[in-house]
């Protein structure tokens, strides 16, 4: 035996030192190591045969390994007599922080999106997208907006020089996906548009929509109505309850809109829901015959029914964010929370 | 529009609570926002939409609530005593333009004495939030809002020739309106004038000339129609709202407008004592065609998706005031009354039959499960992919808005500039040009946080860029934006040394090589380049399948100090569609060798002017099959291997499929690219 396997014997020694447990355990050792006919003595017996250029440093060693054994084996004993719990034996401090690059996040919209996008993914529907960019001929004309409306005012929509606008609607993709593509068809569109409105804690003149579009034959109100709620019950859970309101839009008729009950309050009325219970989501509706016969369908054999939804507003809804504007900030403190 | 619960009872029964007919109001599509209680009065505030301009009146609702509680609408009577002298001796109107006027009805009251209206009639104004004035301009108000139809009084003995002309206005000429405003007319705006100037804008607002005085004793009465178009224009203009443009540019019911007429003058007979002058002028050249609408049941059935019966449609119709008559094939034939101008096309029909039965009463099946052969939409999910990976390597998602001002973007290039998409009508100027790139954005959003103190961070945004293409049209891109800062690629122990651009390129490069690697992007390569927005060296091409798609690199100092990042900061900016072909592909697989591999290592001293790449190709150039594995793992450069030199240390790992490599093979293999890599690159064998 040598100086560095005395050294090897005494950390195994002082291992099984450390992970004793009870006082037989710590009995056992000191008699393997440093009883009468234990390891130590008999290491002590082999030096005067040992190298004398070795003999000095294993001596050395073999008292070191005694005076740590020793130590090590009575703190344990009082340990163990003093009843303290001993320790599960541990060589690290292992409540140092982890090492691993950390996990990113998507951004709320991002995540809404996505979620929607599931939902309807489960329903059969598939992802439509367009650009950003249209036609006003997309975005107003060929969904049945009157000439004058108000919505196509240049103090609401923003128009480029060569006439083109960005969309303020994502029911620019219906047109487009209805113009190229023979019914039935079931889609839903999430994209980006723009309104000329000054931003404030609700508005955002560059928000998200989700469209959805489903044309079959004998599509009705009743299939809209139970699309909806499954699609709530799927995004805000079970107990989600969907009322339905008639409204007027240019491209469906009939035209609603529906709400939620508010999920934080389940209905009795919160700050959320301003006090009604319900929260208004979007609007939907039968799609208006004079929009098929503008992209070429046939407004008798088939039928169908558009949505769109805010994303801000849902993932406000979700997420309880007071303020459209923090989704646009990207402050990590925020954003990471999305982890 | 406000509405006072005890004027409707005028019109109208019904029973049970305020908060029931809100509800059954809102949900056939009138909308109750609030209920308030004023002075003992229940008033409803009820947002109409912009198709039912007949719901905006008292009898609008009335009507409604008529069909809806199955009650009857009583509309009052109106007697006149018309004890004046013939209406034709004391008037004229000529209707120039019936194209923008339809119809257009005068009558007068003689011997009228101005005065406060009755208190009632002030209260319900008020109630209702329109301002008392006196009792003749109170009566037209009070008709408007219990009817819908505007009415408009002058001073008779004001008009030039007591008489009324309906003409576009003339260049030039003026008015000055009620609000006391003096207001500059084109001629697209249509005007009531007398026989010289303007006295009112039609439908909008009258003018201060002609107005109802205190000493005010003859009235001519206006009752018209005006096209809804050629209001909202002037509307516009001018700039000017009103509750008669409101309902104007909405359509009013031109049927209505001789009963609006009689109301307001016995109501002024009543309360101010008018002589009414007997008849009415009533210009009416072109009377509406009668409109039918064919309504067949089974596609009510069909469209609602409800067994409603035809008997209950005939009824719902019915208590609308919409009356039907049996057409061919069991369909109904709905006669549109002229206060319905939203009811064209059969679908209309359908949706007052679905309101007023109730959206309620429609079952919400479980979606039907018919399969629809799916559109494509792989790049959406390639899309989510990316998204998802970047998120999984560490980056947090930004969203920026798609614009932003002129100078935001100049600061980083100006030679774009021509090629940029720019809003005429911006919000501000800081959101007046689309963006062309993510990077101005990524780098504003990476100071902003670093101001709130944020040392570190990894964000990357996915978005649409926008520029015009040659032939001047705009195009779109999407792209990939990513921004570091701080010590994102260290462990929180690691903090003492500040980050050196080197350290913070390859954390970049490593990303750029790690999200590749998961969007099955197989071939990427970096090409050194020079950019304004970047450090000079620390710039370069993102080169996949041999395409730049981008940059990334270490941002120019000057760049990131004007947001007070003195540190290295690194920005990618890359299309995304080159990240997106193989991202669905499977991975070829190669069987798992089953021999042990053999490790050798290369430490030589070469040039500092060698580049990793350098090693690598002479190595791969030289490397029998039997090379599996090439990594670097020390570089080191100072005492001991000379001026302009450094070390490069390399792990090779040798392994065949075959069989078990022998000592004696492996070592021949690696004398022999040393040998090659010693002669290749002039270099020396460390440690010899």
């Amino acid at each position: 035996m040598n100086a560095a396997e005395i050294i090897a014997l005494k950390a195994q020694a002082l291992a099984e030192a450390r992970d004793a447990t009870s006082p037989q355990d710590i009995e056992a050792i000191r008699v393997r190591y440093l009883g009468r006919k234990g390891a130590l003595p008999a290491i002590m017996k082999s030096l005067k045969d040992a190298d004398p250029v070795e003999r000095s440093e294993m001596g050395k060693q073999a008292n070191l390994f005694r005076q740590e054994l020793s130590s090590a084996l009575e703190s344990k004993a009082s340990e163990s007599e003093s009843g303290d719990t001993v320790r599960t034996p541990s060589r690290m401090d292992t409540s140092l922080p982890g090492q691993w690059p950390s996990r990113g996040s998507r951004h709320p919209i991002s995540i809404v999106i996505d979620d929607i996008t599931a939902i309807f993914r489960s329903m059969g529907f598939t992802v439509a997208d367009g650009p950003d960019i249209d036609s006003e001929h997309n975005n107003f004309d060929a969904l049945n907006t009157p000439g004058d409306h108000p919505s196509r005012d240049a103090h609401d929509t923003f128009y480029l020089d060569n006439g083109d606008l960005l969309r303020t609607q994502t029911s620019t993709v219906q047109v487009r996906v209805m113009e190229s593509t023979p019914p039935p068809i079931r889609i839903i569109a999430p994209g980006r548009c723009y309104r000329r409105d000054t931003s404030d804690a609700t508005h955002s003149a560059n928000f998200h929509q989700v469209e959805g579009l489903y044309v079959d034959r004998k599509v009705s109100l009743a299939d809209l109505k139970g699309d909806i709620t499954y699609f709530a019950h799927r995004l805000m859970g079970p107990g989600v309850q969907v009322r339905f309101r008639p409204h007027f839009f240019p491209f469906t008729e009939p035209s609603v809109e529906y709400d939620f009950s508010c999920h934080i309050c389940k209905g009795s009325g919160c700050r959320v829901c301003k006090n009604s219970g319900w929260i208004e989501i979007s609007g939907a509706g039968m799609v208006d015959p004079r929009v098929f016969e503008n992209v070429g369908y046939d407004a008798e054999a088939f039928t169908g029914y558009a949505f769109g939804m805010g994303v801000e507003r849902i993932a406000m809804i979700k997420y309880g964010i007071q303020d459209i504007r923090h989704l646009y900030d990207n402050d990590v403190r925020f954003l990471s929370q999305f982890s | 529009m406000k509405l006072l619960l005890s004027w409707l009872q005028d019109y109208v029964d019904f029973d049970g609570s305020t908060e029931a007919l809100a509800d059954r109001l809102t949900f056939s599509g009138s909308e109750v926002e609030a209920i308030d209680e004023i002075d003992g009065e229940v008033v409803l505030t009820i947002e109409v939409t912009p198709n039912r301009p007949d719901c905006l009146s008292i009898i609008g609702i009335a009507r409604e609530v008529s069909a809806l509680v199955r009650n009857p609408l009583r509309i009052p009577e109106v007697r006149l005593a018309e004890t004046g002298p013939a209406v034709e001796s004391l008037t004229s109107v000529e209707l120039q333009d019936p194209e923008r006027c339809a119809r257009y009805s005068a009558r007068v009251l003689q011997n009228a004495i101005v005065a406060p209206a009755p208190d009632w009639m002030q209260r319900r104004l008020e109630l209702c939030g329109v301002r008392s004035i006196n009792n003749l301009v109170d009566i037209t108000n009070y008709v408007l809002l219990e009817c819908g139809q505007p009415l408009h009084a002058f001073d008779q003995s004001r008009l030039t020739e007591g008489r009324i002309v309906v003409r576009r206005a003339q260049p030039g000429e003026s008015i000055q309106t009620l609000d006391g405003v003096d207001r500059k007319l084109t001629d697209d705006i249509l005007v009531i004038a007398d026989a010289s100037n303007p006295v009112a804008l039609a439908g909008i607002m009258g003018g201060s000339s002609s107005e109802i005085q205190p000493s005010t004793t003859d009235i001519l009465l206006e009752s018209a129609y005006f096209d809804p178009s050629g209001i909202r224009r002037t509307a516009r203009v001018l700039g000017l709202s009103t509750e008669s443009s409101y309902r104007f540019e909405r359509g009013v019911d031109v049927a209505q407008v001789d009963w609006a007429s009689r109301r307001a003058a016995a109501l002024m007979i009543e309360h101010a004592g008018a002589r009414l002058g007997a008849g009415a002028i009533d210009q009416w050249p072109t009377k509406p065609a009668a409109r039918r609408i064919a309504c067949r049941p089974n596609r009510v059935r069909d469209l609602m998706g409800v067994e409603v019966g035809d008997e209950e449609i005939r009824e719902i119709l019915t208590s609308l005031e919409l009356p039907v008559e049996a057409g061919a094939d069991g369909a109904l034939v709905v006669e549109v009354p002229t206060f319905r101008v939203d009811l064209e096309i059969e679908a209309d029909v359908i949706e007052e039959v679905a309101r007023i039965y109730g959206l309620d009463r429609i079952p919400a099946p479980t979606p039907r499960s018919t399969l629809i052969e799916a559109a494509d939409d792989a790049g959406t999910r390639a899309r989510a992919e990316l998204r998802s990976q970047l998120v999984g390597l560490g980056l947090n998602e930004v969203m920026n808005y798609s614009f932003l001002s002129g100078g935001a973007l100049d600061r980083f290039g100006t030679g774009d500039r021509d090629a940029r998409v720019v809003l005429p009508n911006p919000i501000s100027q800081d959101q007046a040009v689309m963006r062309n790139r993510l990077t101005p954005q990524m780098v504003e959003t990476l100071g902003r946080n670093r101001a709130r103190q944020t040392e570190s961070a990894a964000l990357f945004e996915c978005g649409r860029v926008f520029y015009k293409g040659s032939d001047g049209l705009p195009n779109e891109q999407d792209r990939l934006a990513v921004g570091m800062m701080g010590r994102i690629g260290r462990g929180c122990l690691d903090v003492a040394r500040p980050v050196e651009s080197d350290e913070m390129f390859l954390w970049m490069k490593g990303l750029v090589e790690s999200l590749c690697r998961a969007m099955h992007v197989r071939d990427v390569q970096v090409r050194d380049t020079a950019h304004p927005v970047f450090e000079e060296g620390f710039a370069v091409d993102v080169m996949i399948e041999g395409a730049c798609c981008g940059q990334c690199g270490i941002l120019s100092r000057a760049i990131g100090e004007a947001w007070r990042m003195s540190d290295p900061v690194a920005i990618l900016e890359i299309a995304i569609q080159p990240l997106l072909t193989h991202v669905f592909e499977l991975p070829k697989l190669n069987s798992v060798p089953i021999y042990p591999s053999v490790l050798r290592d290369m430490a030589i001293i070469v040039d500092q002017s060698v580049r990793h790449e350098d090693v690598l190709r002479v190595i791969h150039d030289s490397a029998p099959a039997e090379l599996t594995d090439v990594h670097l793992f020390d570089i080191y450069t100072g005492k001991g291997v000379g001026e302009c030199k450094k070390s490069v240390a390399y792990s090779l790992a040798y392994q065949s499929l075959e069989t078990t490599l022998t000592d004696e093979a492996v070592n021949a293999f690696h004398a022999a690219l040393m040998n090659a890599v010693v002669n290749a690159l002039n270099a020396e064998i460390r440690g010899n």
